[in-house]
């Protein structure tokens, strides 16, 4: 009770400071008072009694130091005044204070962007229930290593998975599908899709927040004619209207009802990407038994009692089942688990994140040695008043403790300054990965980035903030005293340690810029590569034809007939193809061929090629050219004989100088009927994308003789706009079924730019990095030359005196500023060498390496020093010479 | 006048426990309650008596009220809690104990 009673007085003395302060001055007035009248009956007259009490009574001052002792917050009493002090001291050199804030903000800010960046990519746990519970199951075909996310298994083997699983959990499949979304009068969408096992919501934990989730009859065959679709998509596309459960939409040509929302915390992008609707996975009697079409990723909850080792026992041990039971399909292959937070889309950009979070750390540093110069400059003007206060009696720790409380303040100041960086950072790469259903990823600010901003600046503040003062510490008291009412630049040691502080910053620049500027070459390099196609004039687009309207080889081809005719016939197009992939991205149908007439090679060490199923006029529609023989032609159907054309690389690989036209290839254990026939040579073909594949053959057969439902829709235009026909096309295409979506219907060009979006983010982060770090750099050399000049005005009036002219002055401060410069950008260089390096091997079939680039970026980086010392090498040389020797 | 003497800090506490124990009083009043108690012998220092009673009052052995005196002045009167009236009695066995030694080992031969 008494505890308590004591900490209420205590907690009651701080908050009524005043009340009680005039609490005590009262009880002494009073208790002198009585004692001078005491004296006063004693005979001494008024005045006399007075000085006599006061006297006795002794020091009232000290007693109330005491008596506040007794109180127990004298600590936090004094640490306010220090703080109060150190406030006054920031505010009275404006220009200092704000640019340490501005520089510690900026500095702390890019590495906390990047530190949001990280955590929202990499560490923020997905957002489902218990995920520690969560694996994924995927399995490994052969030798080389898979990509979870890639390792699909087959349906049959899914099946004998859930019947053999016994107490091992919660096991659901999911493959993505493309789906075509339609409702009448409104144009045909191919929303992202996926089809799900009836238990993969609850698998994951997370029940839809309108309507239901899947009944396990609807996964089967025949009854899955439901849709569930997610939060984002409800609102975009259904406008958010009440009614949408029980909805009906045309999926694929087929009538599906909507039968649930998901709740918006579903939309985790890393996952599964952002998928919009999803549909029951169900198989018909034939695919139940398909061994070979690896089209199912799998997910498993571990039910609680099993542990992670146990789990990936038994899974590894089924895999190795299926692997004796059914040699064919299942051979060499190995089943795995891991821990779903470990997988995800943002892993593979773990290469990009890690450079993005070095540079932002040389920014940092660059910030620092910025801040550094700054204080120590700071400190080294204020080392009379050190040395005074030491010389009267002050304690290391009461010298230092105003210097903490300074750079404490810096330090919070900072990091708000940091927090609003990060927050712009954030919101400005939001609005730059939106995809292209108009989701962003949402990069929040949570506690751990603050945290970490925190952190971050306090470290930055007081490691740079105490490190000068240790260095007035040193002082010797007897020189700095006498040693001018001007303060000192320390001596030699001072003077070469900010040189090197220039130095390094300037060699930190030199990397950012030329990590930049290399990588914005490459990029533009592989965004205007064009090798093997004219995409200028060229509108693409996707359309899936989906199985159930068109089941055969004759429907998809009479489709394609019908299309291609159709867009010929509109005003203002040259030609039009269909094909199962375009020129300027990757070829994914990679087949085995042998030659005719030649010795069969090891199985398993055929030739590769990929393949392209093209229309007739694919050729000339998208700019490749045929270099020998002919292109496909109309008389090149199933009803005749195969015929293929092989690009370059394949016709010099496979036949050297020998002419390839009329040779004949088929596939490994292909029938006798399947050999087909070279027509044909056409120029090799190189993707936009970075990462060309392994594979150099290009094969491409006539689309009729092996129609496919995934087609690529090329028009080259003549004489207008492409984009000016894109509403055209799509009514033409939408004219023939309407329920078929165009995706990306876009001029060509826009396609391939967006291809390379998320480089081009990339791009944008260095640049900034790059412009950042050049900055405070500029802003460093100009500081710390301007403060260096200032101190040798009285050098410069003598030699102004002695007959030097303001060029020499001015060429004098110049030289000594590049210099500087010049040392730093050497010392960089070779940390730019190291960045292309990794530049090269985070994206392979970019050109990193360009020495006129680094030339460049050294000019640069003299050019800027050279206009940071412009201003204080002009000021030296107008030195009144007379003003400037009598003002000592 | 009586010889002054010196006081160990811990008894000044127990003195003024004790001079309050006999009734509420300021700190006028108690430097001379002292005063008188002692025929003026002890003549206690305004900065040891202050800092004493704070420090006593911090520990909860009295406790303070801001009332008027006779002469309707504003003055700031102390009293005994009960802890302190126990710390009296806990102090006054103590004090009664060391004289007892301090005189025993005095007399001795």
């Amino acid at each position: 009770m008494t505890f308590l009673r004591c900490i209420s007085r205590r907690l009651r003395h701080l908050f009524r400071r005043q009340q009680s302060e005039a609490e005590m001055a009262e009880e002494m007035r009073f208790h002198l008072v009585q004692r001078a009248a005491d004296y006063a009956a004693d005979g001494l007259p008024d005045e006399e009694a007075r000085f006599a009490a006061q006297r006795k009574f002794g020091n009232v001052g000290g007693i109330q130091e005491q008596a506040r002792e007794a109180y127990g917050w004298g600590w936090l009493e004094r640490a306010l005044k220090d703080l109060r002090f150190a406030l006054r001291q920031l505010i009275k050199s404006p220009g200092f204070t704000l640019l340490a804030i501005i520089t510690l903000g900026l500095g702390v800010g890019a590495n906390t962007s990047m530190f949001n960046v990280l955590n929202d990519v990499l560490l923020k746990p997905l957002p489902y229930a218990d995920g520690m519970q969560l694996d994924a199951i995927y399995r490994t075909p052969g030798l080389n290593a898979v990509d979870p996310l890639e390792g699909g298994v087959s349906p049959a083997d899914f099946l004998d998975l859930r019947r053999e699983m016994g107490v091992y959990g919660e096991i659901a499949a999911y493959a993505y599908a493309n789906t075509s979304l339609s409702e009448p009068g409104q144009p045909a969408e191919m929303p992202r899709a996926i089809s799900i096992t009836p238990n993969f919501f609850a698998a994951l934990g997370t029940r839809p927040q309108l309507g239901r989730d899947f009944q396990v009859q609807e996964g089967l065959h025949g009854n899955d004619r439901v849709l569930i679709i997610s939060q984002r998509y409800w609102q975009n596309r259904f406008g958010g209207r009440a009614d949408i459960v029980g909805r009906t939409v045309r999926v694929n040509g087929e009538p599906h009802e909507i039968v649930g929302v998901l709740p918006a915390s579903f939309d985790d992008w890393r996952h599964l990407g952002w998928v919009d609707a999803f549909r029951p996975l169900g198989f018909d009697t034939e695919k139940s038994a398909d061994r070979h079409d690896t089209m199912l990723r799998l997910i498993g909850r571990r039910a609680g009692a099993l542990s992670r080792a146990q789990a990936e026992s038994f899974i590894a041990s089924f895999g190795a089942r299926l692997a004796t039971d059914f040699p064919e399909a299942n051979a060499g292959s190995t089943w795995h688990t891991v821990p779903l937070n470990d997988v995800g889309w943002g892993k593979g950009a773990t290469p990009m994140l890690a450079m993005l979070i070095g540079l932002s750390g040389f920014v940092l540093l660059i910030a620092c040695s910025n801040l550094a110069n700054l204080l120590l400059a700071r400190t080294m003007a204020r080392a009379r008043e050190f040395a005074l206060r030491s010389a009267l009696g002050a304690s290391r720790t009461q010298l230092l403790r105003p210097l903490i409380a300074e750079s404490l303040l810096l330090a919070l100041a900072g990091g708000v300054c940091a927090v609003i960086v990060a927050r712009w950072a954030g919101d400005w790469l939001s609005v730059r990965s939106t995809a292209d259903n108009g989701e962003a990823a949402a990069f929040a600010l949570d506690w751990r980035v603050l945290g970490w901003a925190l952190v971050a600046s306090l470290a930055t503040a007081l490691a740079f903030g105490l490190a000068p003062a240790l260095f007035a510490m040193r002082l010797n008291l007897n020189n700095t005293l006498k040693g001018g009412a001007r303060g000192t630049t320390g001596g030699r040691g001072h003077q070469r340690f900010r040189h090197a502080l220039i130095v390094g910053q300037f060699a930190l620049a030199m990397v950012l810029l030329a990590g930049a500027a290399l990588f914005i070459r490459g990029l533009d390099e592989l965004n205007y590569r064009r090798s093997g196609w004219e995409s200028e004039h060229l509108v693409t687009g996707t359309v899936i034809l989906p199985a159930a309207s068109y089941p055969d080889a004759d429907k998809i081809t009479a489709f394609h007939r019908l299309a291609v005719e159709r867009l010929e016939s509109l005003p203002g197009v040259a030609s039009a193809s269909i094909s199962s992939f375009t020129p300027f991205f990757r070829w994914y149908d990679s087949r085995k061929y042998v030659v005719e007439g030649r010795e069969l090679p090891e199985r398993g060490r055929e030739p590769a090629a990929v393949v392209n199923g093209v229309s007739p006029r694919y050729f000339e529609t998208v700019g490749t050219r045929v270099l020998a023989g002919r292109a496909f032609n109309e008389r090149d159907t199933l009803a005749f004989s195969k015929v293929f054309i092989i690009n370059q690389a394949m016709a010099t690989g496979l036949f050297g100088n020998e002419n390839p036209i009329g040779r004949r290839l088929n596939q490994p254990g292909g029938s006798a009927n399947e050999w087909g026939e070279i027509v044909g040579v056409a120029a090799d073909v190189k993707s936009v994308l970075p990462d060309q594949g392994p594979v150099t053959y290009q094969l491409y057969r006539p689309m009729a003789q092996e129609p496919r439902a995934r087609n690529e829709i090329a028009v080259r235009t003549a004489g207008v706009a492409s984009s000016a026909l894109i509403g055209d096309i799509r009514t033409t295409i939408t004219g023939l079924d309407p329920d078929l979506a165009v995706r990306q219907l876009q001029p060509a060009e826009a396609t391939i730019v967006r291809a390379n979006y998320a480089m081009g983010v990339f791009r944008d982060m260095l640049c900034s990095f790059a412009v950042l770090g050049l900055g405070l750099a500029s802003l460093g050399i100009y500081g710390v030359i301007a403060r260096t000049m200032a101190q040798r005005t009285s050098e410069f009036a003598i030699r102004l005196a002695l007959g030097a002219s303001i060029g020499d002055i001015t060429r004098l401060v110049l030289t000594n500023g590049v210099k500087l410069a010049l040392i730093g950008s050497a010392i960089g260089l070779f940390g730019a060498f190291g960045v292309s390096r990794l530049l090269a091997a985070a994206f392979p079939g970019m050109h990193t390496n360009s020495p006129p680039v680094l030339i460049g970026t050294t000019l640069l980086l003299i050019a800027v020093a050279l206009v940071a010392c412009w201003l204080p090498a002009r000021r030296a040389g107008k030195v009144d010479a007379m003003l400037a020797l009598r003002a000592e | 006048m009586a010889r002054k003497c010196d006081l160990f800090q811990g008894t000044l506490d127990m003195l003024v426990l004790r001079v309050l124990s006999r009734g509420e009083l300021h700190g006028w009043g108690i430097t001379q309650k002292l005063e008188q108690l002692s025929k003026r012998a002890l003549q206690v220092d305004e900065g040891s008596l202050y800092p004493a009673l704070y420090r006593m009052e911090g520990k909860g052995w009295i406790e303070a009220e801001w009332k008027m005196t006779e002469n309707n002045r504003r003055a700031k009167y102390y009293r005994l809690t009960r802890a302190g009236r126990k710390q009296l009695e806990t102090e006054q066995e103590g004090w009664d104990r060391m004289t007892a030694i301090i005189a025993q080992v005095m007399q001795s031969t």
